[in-house]
């Protein structure tokens, strides 16, 4: 190479352009496309089901209302995150979330393993009117999924079509919608969903209960 | 990682550093041909503007050269050259076992110190008071509220008196804890509205309030079957949690309506087993802080 070769690069926009991209797109080839290409290689640690059908409705009420935008649900691997919320997040959690609900914004607290740790009681006052459990509390109301019926033919497809994409839901799986969702509203499956997240998919890995102590009493 | 994608990584590493540690040491070299202006004959904007031939500045070079050093040092201590997993075997997972560690080796002592005594004895402890604080503050807030008056819509109780449905020596503090609660007043609607409207007066009657004296005292033979668990006396049962219906603390509140509802539809309380999302001196600490707010205004109690 020498000065003339600069030169052509300069006075042409377009090879310039071409090769900015090459080399721009080497760090997304490098970073990106192995973990893209390796990502179905990602199973289901063996007690990780699919979601029962409350669950999944539930689950795209969140997705629908967009809980997402101010709720994560991955624990990183940091102290700080770990004391709070428990282990840290695997991708093998998240195997039946299409899409995952990962996220990095926390407006409000991370939920990846929040199941269990309040009353079903304390979700359906927190989601019809945040203030009447945490007065401090920023986030929206959601009363009108108290009034909201669960269509079991629409879950019904919802199944048909993850199972598509390989998710292994059986047909008595499927007939069951009707009678799962039967007089159940949008708020009733939230709260089973939100009650279901950490609970069946941690890692194996966590510590066991343990049994109640003598109070601790030295 | 498979052979292939760590082969791939390390091709377009080296391909990417080669080429601009390439032109980074080459280019400088280049010989730029120069007119008699002292210029190199580029020009714009119809001649106005004029490219010099200048070497580059000098702070460019080494602050160039310094982001070749950063990255060729961070690829040999870190992962990231495919399947190298650098001089350091650096790990988030095992960054965070370290920092765990070093954490525990911290509050060992104070934990330590802490098991020493009763749970009782801890509450005057500033130092568990402090982390108590914090325990509830994320974990348990949400229900007893911040400063653990309670919640009567969610029939959390208020923390900072002396009522306990449970018990409140630190021993059952740490058991209600550890394991949860569950209580449950089975609903009486099938007794009949009227016979639900009478019972309500009779319980407003326990505990001294002003009610219709014909109507309670209708009620009483009924109350044999709320006796099972709430007592003769109505005084309650702290084995099962059962609420003292003589005093003036309502656990789903005490207006007349509420009385109603909660005899007409049953409650059921739910206090979730902390364990093992809080480990046990957690528990022990958070019993402690329970302990000390629902003492602090009467402070001359042990």
């Amino acid at each position: 190479m020498a000065y003339r070769h600069f030169e052509a690069i300069e006075k042409n926009v377009g090879l310039l352009g071409i090769l900015i991209a090459i080399m721009v797109s080497i760090g997304g080839l490098a970073e990106i496309t192995p973990l893209f290409m390796r990502a179905h290689e990602v199973r289901a640690p063996s007690g990780v089901k699919p979601y029962d059908p409350l669950r999944l409705a539930g689950r795209d009420v969140y997705v629908r209302e967009g809980c997402y935008l101010c709720h994560s649900q991955m624990i990183r691997a940091l102290r700080a995150e770990t004391e709070r919320y428990g282990h840290y997040s695997i991708a093998e959690e998240s195997v039946y979330d299409r899409p995952f609900q990962w996220g990095s914004k926390r407006t409000g607290p991370d939920l990846a393993r929040i199941g269990g740790k309040y009353s079903d009681q304390w979700h359906v006052l927190h989601l019809m009117n945040p203030r009447q459990v945490v007065p401090q509390s920023n986030m929206p109301g959601y009363p009108w999924l108290a009034t909201a019926r669960i269509d079991a033919q629409d879950i019904q497809a919802r199944m048909r079509g993850l199972r598509k994409l390989g998710d292994p839901y059986s047909d008595a799986d499927i007939a069951s919608v009707p009678d799962a969702v039967k007089d159940k509203t949008e708020l009733d499956a939230l709260v089973t969903y939100l009650q279901g997240l950490g609970i069946r998919n941690e890692p194996t890995t966590m510590p066991s209960a343990t049994p109640a102590t003598d109070g601790g009493e030295p | 990682m498979s052979l292939f994608w760590s082969v791939w990584i390390m091709f377009l590493v080296v391909l990417n550093m080669g080429i601009t540690f390439f032109l980074y040491l080459w280019a400088p070299r280049a010989k730029i041909p120069m007119r008699e202006d002292g210029t190199s004959g580029h020009v714009w904007a119809h001649g106005v503007l004029r490219e010099g031939v200048r070497r580059l500045p000098l702070w460019w070079v080494v602050m160039s050269g310094a982001m070749f050093a950063a990255g060729f040092t961070y690829l040999v201590l870190f992962p990231g050259f495919g399947r190298f997993k650098g001089v350091l075997h650096w790990t988030s997972h095992g960054e965070l076992a370290h920092n765990t560690e070093a954490n525990d080796a911290k509050l060992g002592d104070l934990m330590r110190r802490f098991s020493l005594y009763p749970i009782e004895q801890l509450s005057a402890d500033p130092s568990a008071q402090q982390i108590g604080r914090r325990l509830f503050l994320d974990n348990c807030a949400a229900c007893h509220g911040r400063e653990a008056r309670g919640n009567q819509l969610v029939g959390a109780p208020n923390l900072t008196d002396d009522d306990w449905l449970y018990g409140g020596t630190g021993k059952d503090i740490y058991t209600s804890i550890h394991d949860g609660r569950g209580g449950v007043m089975p609903p009486w609607a099938s007794l009949g509205e009227d016979n639900v409207k009478n019972l309500a007066q009779y319980v407003l009657s326990l505990s001294g309030r002003p009610h219709d004296e014909k109507a309670a005292s209708a009620a009483k033979p009924l109350f044999t079957t709320c006796a099972a668990c709430h007592g003769p006396e109505g005084k309650g049962n702290p084995a099962i949690g059962a609420p003292n219906l003589t005093d003036q603390i309502w656990l789903h509140g005490g207006s007349l309506a509420d009385i109603e509802t909660t005899i007409r539809g049953g409650r059921q309380g739910h206090m979730p087993a902390w364990s093992p999302r809080l480990t046990d001196d957690q528990i022990r600490v958070l019993a402690a802080y329970v302990y000390h707010v629902s003492h602090a205004d009467h402070a001359s109690q042990p």
